[in-house]
């Protein structure tokens, strides 16, 4: 434990003293909505004990299914998140590599990107239906041309001297490619492919809420109809849980992998 | 027709760096004519931002020249390959390898050799540059004098028929600098590879090279080519440094460079000239 280095300015300290700040920040975050709902500074048909969200979540999954819900939205985020990377990650890397695909691709995709995903879901429905493709199409429409100008630039953020390194130990664009650029930006990939992940989740419940018959956001939708605050908070409570689970793994994947950072 | 070509033969090259909208067309280099032997050791000398890092890439194939020609053994050089070995002055050896990684990446992509072979030139290397307590640690765990011994070693695993050092010992303090300097030209002499060494500190130009080859400023001329190795015969050691002919070369050299930057008008009168 070091408390001291917290308090230095950009001092450091230990993995497991953070951990503990981390728990107590959410400690002292429940602890306060508990008082203002105590208080009784707002009523509790809006704001409910967090005990109460607690039961509601469990209720749901216990008597509503909720555990289906959860994993349609799952698949359908990781689907379109896949989808995205793999589309993605080439195209970046050859809009990086000659100057003909960068030019000709980055006005396009820049155009697109500025295109508010919501106004699109309407077009969207009428091209895919309100089944599983549309839902698809809105998370690939609010991720994709984000992050494959994010892959675009990190492949152009690789020091000049590594690709003419690639070049006078013989290689060939596409063995610089594999084995020097694609190595050298993988670590700044993984960050942004965790950051579009989570924009994921922003996407699916807004689609699901617009037009779907299952889902987290189309159970948050329900419920709101009968103004079951708790329920709604505990379809919330769910997004994040899984947002930082993923998150939290994925960096521990992420340390194993990089080792050498 | 000669029997034999020269191993370098650098004849009536220019280049000039086009201009655009934001600046005007450069003129690096003019008409710049050299012969290397094979195995000798070439340092190009100039004032900061002469041309001098310019031509040694255009020897390299990493740029065209406008004008002239380099042929390396004979054949003429269209671009880069594994035959022209590079070290740079920014570190490039990569920090997802280890160092023995690093250096068999320098074998990666001769299809000359068997796997077997590339772990043995690896090893080999490895030992050269004196690093093979340090074989599975990753590059950024080392200095960077280790570093730039990585480099060489992995550049030396590709098997080029020249060395091309454009500063490479330019970021390392003045101890790590010596010894890599003592330590650069022991593996020199026990490969026998032509190496041209681009550089603005005159003591370290004179300690290493066979010959020097002086560039004026921009843009690049040969203003002078001096023979080191006419004069300090033998091999040397940090001990060369503190004699006599060490220091009336590196004075003489100092004062040509001088006037050569005093062209631009920066410094006062050459050293011992009595002004």
């Amino acid at each position: 434990m070091n408390f001291r280095g917290l308090f230095v300015y950009r001092g450091s300290s230990t993995a497991s003293t953070e951990m503990l700040v981390g728990a107590g920040a959410f400690g002292v975050f429940f602890l306060a909505w508990y008082a203002i709902v105590a208080v009784g500074v707002v009523p509790e048909r809006f704001l409910p004990y967090p005990d109460a969200v607690v039961k509601a979540l469990w209720g749901m999954f216990a008597n509503n299914n909720f555990i289906e819900d959860v994993g349609i939205s799952v698949a359908r985020v990781w689907g379109a998140f896949a989808l995205s990377v793999i589309m993605a990650i080439p195209i970046g890397i050859w809009m990086g590599s000659y100057r003909i695909v960068g030019a000709a691709i980055e006005p396009v995709v820049d155009f697109i990107r500025y295109l508010p995903v919501p106004a699109l879901i309407p077009l969207l429905i009428i091209w895919f239906g309100i089944g599983e493709a549309s839902k698809i199409a809105v998370l690939w429409m609010g991720t994709f041309f984000q992050l494959v100008l994010l892959i675009a630039d990190d492949s152009k953020r690789i020091p000049r001297e590594y690709i003419e390194i690639g070049h006078t130990l013989g290689a060939r664009p596409s063995q610089i490619t594999r084995d020097i650029v694609f190595r050298s930006m993988l670590p700044n990939m993984v960050d942004n492919l965790r950051i579009t992940l989570g924009w994921c989740w922003t996407w699916i419940i807004v689609a699901e809420i617009v037009a779907s018959r299952s889902g987290i956001g189309h159970v948050i939708w329900s419920m709101r109809r009968f103004l079951k605050t708790p329920e709604i908070m505990a379809g919330i409570l769910t997004v994040g849980v899984i947002g930082l689970a993923t998150d939290q793994v994925i960096r521990l994947i992420a340390r194993r992998m990089f080792r050498y950072l | 027709m000669t029997a034999n070509p020269p191993f370098v033969r650098i004849s009536g090259l220019s280049k000039v760096f086009d201009g655009n909208e934001a600046h005007d067309a450069i003129h690096v280099i003019d008409n710049v004519s050299l012969d290397i032997d094979a195995g000798e050791f070439i340092v190009f000398l100039g004032p900061s931002g002469c041309g001098k890092t310019t031509l040694m890439r255009v020897v390299g194939g990493l740029e065209l020249a406008t004008s002239g020609t380099v042929d390396l053994v004979g054949a003429r050089v269209t671009g880069p390959d594994r035959h022209k070995g590079m070290v740079f002055q920014a570190y490039t050896s990569f920090p997802w390898l280890t160092v023995y990684q690093n250096i068999l990446f320098g074998t990666k992509y001769r299809n000359d050799i068997s796997t077997v072979e590339k772990a043995e030139i690896a090893h080999h290397y490895l030992e050269l540059v004196g690093l093979s307590e340090y074989a599975n640690f990753y590059v950024n765990r080392i200095s960077g004098g280790m570093r730039q011994r990585v480099a060489i070693a992995r550049t030396l695993a590709a098997g080029p028929d020249i060395l091309l050092m454009d500063e490479p010992f330019g970021a390392l303090d003045a101890q790590t600098r010596e010894f890599l300097q003592v330590k650069l030209l022991e593996i020199s002499r026990l490969e026998k590879k032509a190496v041209i060494f681009v550089t603005h500190d005159v003591e370290e130009a004179v300690f290493l090279a066979d010959r020097i080859v002086m560039f004026s400023a921009r843009p690049a001329k040969i203003v002078e080519i001096l023979s080191i190795k006419d004069t300090i015969s033998g091999q040397r050691s940090l001990e060369t440094k503190e004699t006599e002919e060490f220091f009336r070369l590196r004075n003489h050299v100092r004062n040509v460079m001088l006037s050569e930057t005093n062209v631009m008008g920066l410094i006062g009168a050459p050293i011992g000239s009595g002004a």
